[in-house]
C-alpha cells in the first residue's frame, strides 16, 4: 500500500468513522433549503392579492390586496363599493399600516378630498348612485426597511355614518 | 443597521447554501455554473442593498462581508472541532486504483470525474493512482503510485 498522504486520516478520511451523520445533517439542512421557495408556492410570502368583503344594508366595500409583501415590491389594492342605495357622500378610512413604510404611487380616480382622523387617513370619495359601483385603484410600493405586521383596516363612512369594515393586517418580510 | 443585518443574514445564508449544496458542484465552473452564479451574486446584491445606491451602503456590506469572512477564517484556525463544520473535511474516493464506491458515492463522484482529473495530472489510469482525495475546495487531488 502506498503511503498515507500526510494530514489524511484512513478512519475519518476513507471509513467515515463518525462521519455518517454528517450526510443526515446536509440532506436536513438542504430540505430546510427547499422548503423556503415551497412555502413562497404557497404565497406564505406573498404577494398573490385576495378578496375581502364587508356587506351592509346600504353597500358592499371589496378589498382586493396582499395580504403578504416583501420589501421593495410594487402592489395594488383595489377598493370597490358597490351601492345598494344611494350612498350621499361615500368616504374610506385607511389605517396608517397602509401609508407607514409604504410609497403611495397613484391613486385612480383621485378621491374628491383627503384628511386624517385620529391618525388614520381619510379619502373622500362623493356620490355612488344606487346599483352603481366605485372602484378605487391605489398603487403602492413596499419601503425596504418596513418590516413587520401592520393593521389594514378599511372603513366605508356615508358622511359620518359607519357602513362596513375590513379588518385585515399585512405583513411585511424582509 | 439594516444593511448590517441583511449582509450577516445573507453571508449566513449563502455559507450554508455552500456547505450543503456539495463541494464538487461548486468547484467546477461549467457555463452553465458561471451564469447560475452570476444570477446568485444578482439575486444576494438585489436583497442586500434594495434600493440604497450609496457609498456609505456599500461600505457597510463590504466592511460586515470582511469581517464576517476573518471571524468564520478566525474560528476555523482558533478552534480545530469547528473545522469539519466551518470547512469540510477531505474524503478519500481512489486508494491502490480501486475506486471506494461509497465515498463516490456520498459525494455523488463518478469514476470518469476521477479520471478528468487524473489525466490533467499527468495520471493515464485508475490503476496508477495511489489516492484521490476529495478536498475540502472541492478540487481532487491525486497522487500517482511510485
Amino acid at each position: 500500500m502506498a503511503a498515507i498522504p500526510d494530514g489524511i486520516v484512513l478512519k475519518r478520511h476513507r471509513d467515515l468513522v463518525g462521519r455518517a451523520k454528517d450526510a443526515w445533517i446536509r440532506r436536513a439542512l438542504l430540505l430546510l433549503v427547499g422548503v423556503v421557495p415551497l412555502l413562497a408556492l404557497f404565497n406564505v410570502f406573498g404577494q398573490r392579492p385576495s378578496v375581502t368583503t364587508a356587506r351592509s344594508a346600504k353597500a358592499d366595500l371589496e378589498l382586493y390586496a396582499p395580504g403578504h409583501l416583501r420589501g421593495g415590491l410594487l402592489w395594488e389594492a383595489r377598493f370597490t363599493i358597490s351601492a345598494h342605495r344611494d350612498v350621499k357622500d361615500a368616504v374610506l378610512e385607511l389605517d396608517k399600516g397602509w401609508l407607514e413604510g409604504m410609497t403611495m404611487n397613484t391613486i385612480e380616480p383621485s378621491p374628491i378630498g383627503e384628511g386624517s382622523n385620529d391618525g388614520k387617513l381619510v379619502l373622500d370619495l362623493g356620490h355612488v348612485p344606487s346599483g352603481r359601483r366605485h372602484i378605487l385603484f391605489v398603487q403602492f410600493q413596499v419601503n425596504p426597511t418596513n418590516v413587520g405586521r401592520r393593521p389594514q383596516d378599511v372603513r366605508l363612512y356615508d358622511g359620518k355614518t359607519l357602513l362596513a369594515t375590513i379588518h385585515r393586517q399585512v405583513t411585511v418580510f424582509p | 443597521m439594516d444593511l448590517a443585518i441583511r449582509a450577516v443574514a445573507l453571508f449566513c445564508f449563502v455559507y450554508l447554501i455552500t456547505r450543503i449544496i456539495g463541494r464538487r458542484e461548486l468547484s467546477s465552473l461549467e457555463p452553465f455554473d458561471l451564469i447560475l452564479l452570476i444570477v446568485m451574486g444578482d439575486a444576494i446584491q438585489q436583497g442586500l442593498t434594495q434600493d440604497d445606491y450609496s457609498v456609505t451602503g456599500a461600505l457597510i456590506v463590504i466592511g460586515t462581508f470582511a469581517i464576517l469572512q476573518v471571524l468564520v477564517s478566525y474560528l476555523s484556525f482558533r478552534f480545530p472541532r469547528l473545522r469539519p463544520a466551518l470547512d469540510g473535511e477531505p474524503i478519500v474516493v481512489v486508494q491502490d486504483g480501486k475506486a471506494i464506491e461509497k465515498n463516490m458515492k456520498r459525494e455523488r463522484i463518478t469514476v470518469e470525474e476521477v479520471l478528468v482529473e487524473a489525466r490533467q495530472q499527468q495520471v493515464a489510469s485508475l490503476d496508477e493512482i495511489a489516492w484521490a482525495v476529495l478536498e475540502t475546495s472541492g478540487k481532487i487531488s491525486i497522487i500517482p503510485k511510485q
